[in-house]
C-alpha cells in the first residue's frame, strides 16, 4: 500500500505514520492509538480498526487473531456531555464534574 | 424501567428474537438506533434466499414486512431512535433518546447489533463520491437518491453484484468490477451471469492504485494483467466485507474468539446462543457474518433459549425446537460459514480474548 494513504480518517493518520510507531515497538491497537491518535476521533475506531489490523499483520507478520481488539470504551457512541449529565441520575461522577464548574455570565470562570 | 428480555437490534435478528419471546408471553422491549424496523431489510430489492420455509423467497423490504406484521398481536415495547450508551454497575443497560439517559434492568438481553461494513484503503479513498457498496444502495433505494453517474466497484461478493445491477437498473454507468483475487467471490452464479450479461467488466487479479480528484473523486487507477487502466468516475463503491459490531460485548466483559469465515473476532457463545455472560445472548451478524436465513434462524434459537431460561418453555421443548433450528441452521448456512461457527462454539471454553480491562 501507498505509505501516505489515509489509514484513520477522523484523524488523519497515514500508513507511514503507524508503520513508524509500529518500528518502534507498537504491537496492538491501543499501543498505535497511544502514539499517535490514530482512533481517537469522532468515529471511535469504528472505521479503522480492521484497516490498522491490517497494517500491523503486514508490517510484523503477526496472524490476524494475535491482533487483540481495541478497548472500547463508554459511551459507546458519541452523546451530548449535556444528555449524559442533565437528566442522569445513575451517572453521577460526569454530574458532579459538571456542577464543579463555576460560571459566571455563562462562561466557565 | 424493567422488563424480561431487552433486544438490542431491530433488524432481522431481534426480530425474529422479539417473536419467539413475546409470543410465549414475555415482557419484551425492543430498541434501534434507527427511526424504523427491520435494520438493513427495508433498502434490500434484492431476492433473497435462501430462507427458512415460512418465510421466503422474497425481497429483503418483504420480509422486513412479514418479520413486522407477525409481531402485531404481541404487546412489545418499541423503542426507535434509542441507542445503547453504556452499562450501569447493577447490570442495566443505559439507553438514550439524545435527550434522556435511563436504565432499562432486563432478566435477559438478547444482543443483535448486527455487522458494520469494512473500509478499503487506497490512496484519497476518503475523497466524497467514495463510499461502501451499503451506503450506495442505500442512497438509492430509500434516500432515492443517485449516488452518482459513472461508477466503479471494488470487490465483487454477491453483495456488491446484487448493487451492481441495482446501480445499472437507476440509470449509473457501471465501468468495472475490480476484485483482487483470482476468481469472484460471489456464490450466486446467476447473478454473477446476469451482471456479465448486463455489460459490465470484471476485472480479477486487479487492484485499485488510487482515486484522484479536486475535493471530490474523478477518476481511478486500477491495475490489471500487467496494464494501468484509469476510469473516469464519479463514484467509487468499495465492498471490503463486513465486521461483527461488538462494541456493547466488549462493554459486557464477554470473551472473544477469532473466525475468520464469520467476519474476524466475534464473542464467545455456547450453542444456545448465549456468550459467558450468562444473562446477555446474542443472534444474527453480531454472533458471526452469514446469510439472511441463517440471521433469522439465530434470533431464533436466541429467542427459544431465553424462553427456556426464563421458564416460558420447558427445557425439552427448548432442547427439541433448538435441535431442529440447529439442523436448519445447518442446511441453510453456507458449509464453510457453518463448520466456521462450530468450531467456534466448540472452543467456547478457551477464548483468546478474556478478562479485558474495561473502562
Amino acid at each position: 500500500m501507498d505509505k501516505s494513504t489515509i489509514i484513520c480518517r477522523c484523524e488523519e493518520i497515514s500508513y507511514e505514520e503507524i508503520e513508524e510507531v509500529i518500528g518502534n515497538g507498537a504491537r496492538t491497537f491501543d499501543d498505535i492509538k497511544r502514539l499517535t491518535r490514530c482512533g481517537m476521533g469522532p468515529c471511535q475506531a469504528k472505521i479503522c480498526t480492521s484497516l490498522v489490523a491490517k497494517v500491523i499483520h503486514a508490517e510484523t507478520g503477526k496472524p490476524f487473531h494475535e491482533i487483540p481488539l481495541p478497548r472500547m470504551r463508554m459511551p459507546l457512541s458519541p452523546i451530548k456531555l449535556e444528555t449524559l449529565a442533565t437528566s442522569s441520575t445513575s451517572f453521577s461522577t460526569v454530574k458532579s464534574v459538571l456542577d464543579e464548574v463555576e460560571l459566571e455570565d455563562g462562561k466557565v470562570r | 424501567m424493567e422488563t424480561d428480555v431487552l433486544i438490542i437490534g431491530a433488524g432481522p435478528a431481534g426480530l425474529a428474537a422479539a417473536l419467539e419471546t413475546a409470543s410465549r408471553g414475555l415482557a419484551v422491549i425492543l430498541i434501534d438506533e434507527s427511526s424504523s424496523l427491520g435494520g438493513q431489510l427495508p433498502q434490500q430489492t434484492q431476492l433473497i434466499r435462501p430462507l427458512p420455509a415460512e418465510y421466503g423467497p422474497v425481497r429483503g423490504f418483504e420480509l422486513a414486512e412479514k418479520l413486522i406484521n407477525q409481531l402485531e398481536d404481541y404487546p412489545i415495547n418499541y423503542l426507535l431512535k434509542h441507542r445503547v450508551v453504556g452499562l450501569y454497575a447493577d447490570g442495566s443497560v443505559g439507553i438514550t433518546d439524545e435527550e434522556n439517559v435511563f436504565p432499562i434492568k432486563a432478566k435477559k438481553m438478547i444482543v443483535a447489533t448486527g455487522a458494520a461494513e469494512r473500509a478499503v484503503a487506497f490512496p484519497k479513498w476518503t475523497m466524497p463520491g467514495i463510499m461502501t457498496i451499503g451506503a450506495a444502495q442505500t442512497l438509492i433505494n430509500r434516500d432515492f437518491a443517485l449516488p452518482g453517474n459513472e461508477a466503479v466497484i471494488i470487490g465483487s461478493s454477491d453483495f456488491a453484484m446484487d448493487v451492481a445491477l441495482q446501480l445499472k437498473s437507476v440509470g449509473v454507468n457501471v465501468k468495472g468490477i475490480v476484485e483482487e483475487q483470482p476468481e469472484v467471490t460471489a456464490r450466486d452464479n446467476v447473478k454473477i451471469e446476469r451482471v456479465q450479461q448486463s455489460g459490465v467488466p470484471i476485472y480479477l487479479n486487479a487492484a485499485i492504485i488510487e482515486a484522484k480528484g479536486n475535493g471530490e473523486v474523478s477518476e481511478v487507477v486500477i491495475e490489471h494483467a500487467g496494464r494501468v487502466l484509469t476510469e473516469k468516475v464519479d463514484l467509487v463503491c468499495v465492498d471490503g466485507g463486513r465486521s461483527p459490531i461488538l462494541d456493547l460485548f466488549y462493554q459486557l466483559g464477554c470473551s472473544f474468539g477469532y473466525q475468520e469465515k464469520l467476519g474476524g473476532w466475534i464473542p464467545q457463545y455456547n450453542s444456545n446462543f448465549q456468550t459467558d455472560r450468562e444473562n446477555a445472548f446474542l443472534a444474527g451478524n453480531a454472533a458471526g457474518v452469514t446469510s439472511q436465513g441463517a440471521i433469522l434462524l439465530t434470533g431464533m434459537i436466541a429467542g427459544i433459549s431465553v424462553c427456556e431460561n426464563l421458564q416460558a418453555i420447558s427445557q425439552d421443548e427448548a432442547q427439541q425446537i433448538r435441535g431442529s433450528l440447529l439442523k436448519e441452521l445447518e442446511i441453510l448456512e453456507d458449509k464453510d460459514v457453518w463448520e466456521s461457527r462450530i468450531h467456534h462454539i466448540e472452543s467456547y471454553a478457551n477464548p483468546k480474548l478474556k478478562d479485558q480491562f474495561i473502562s
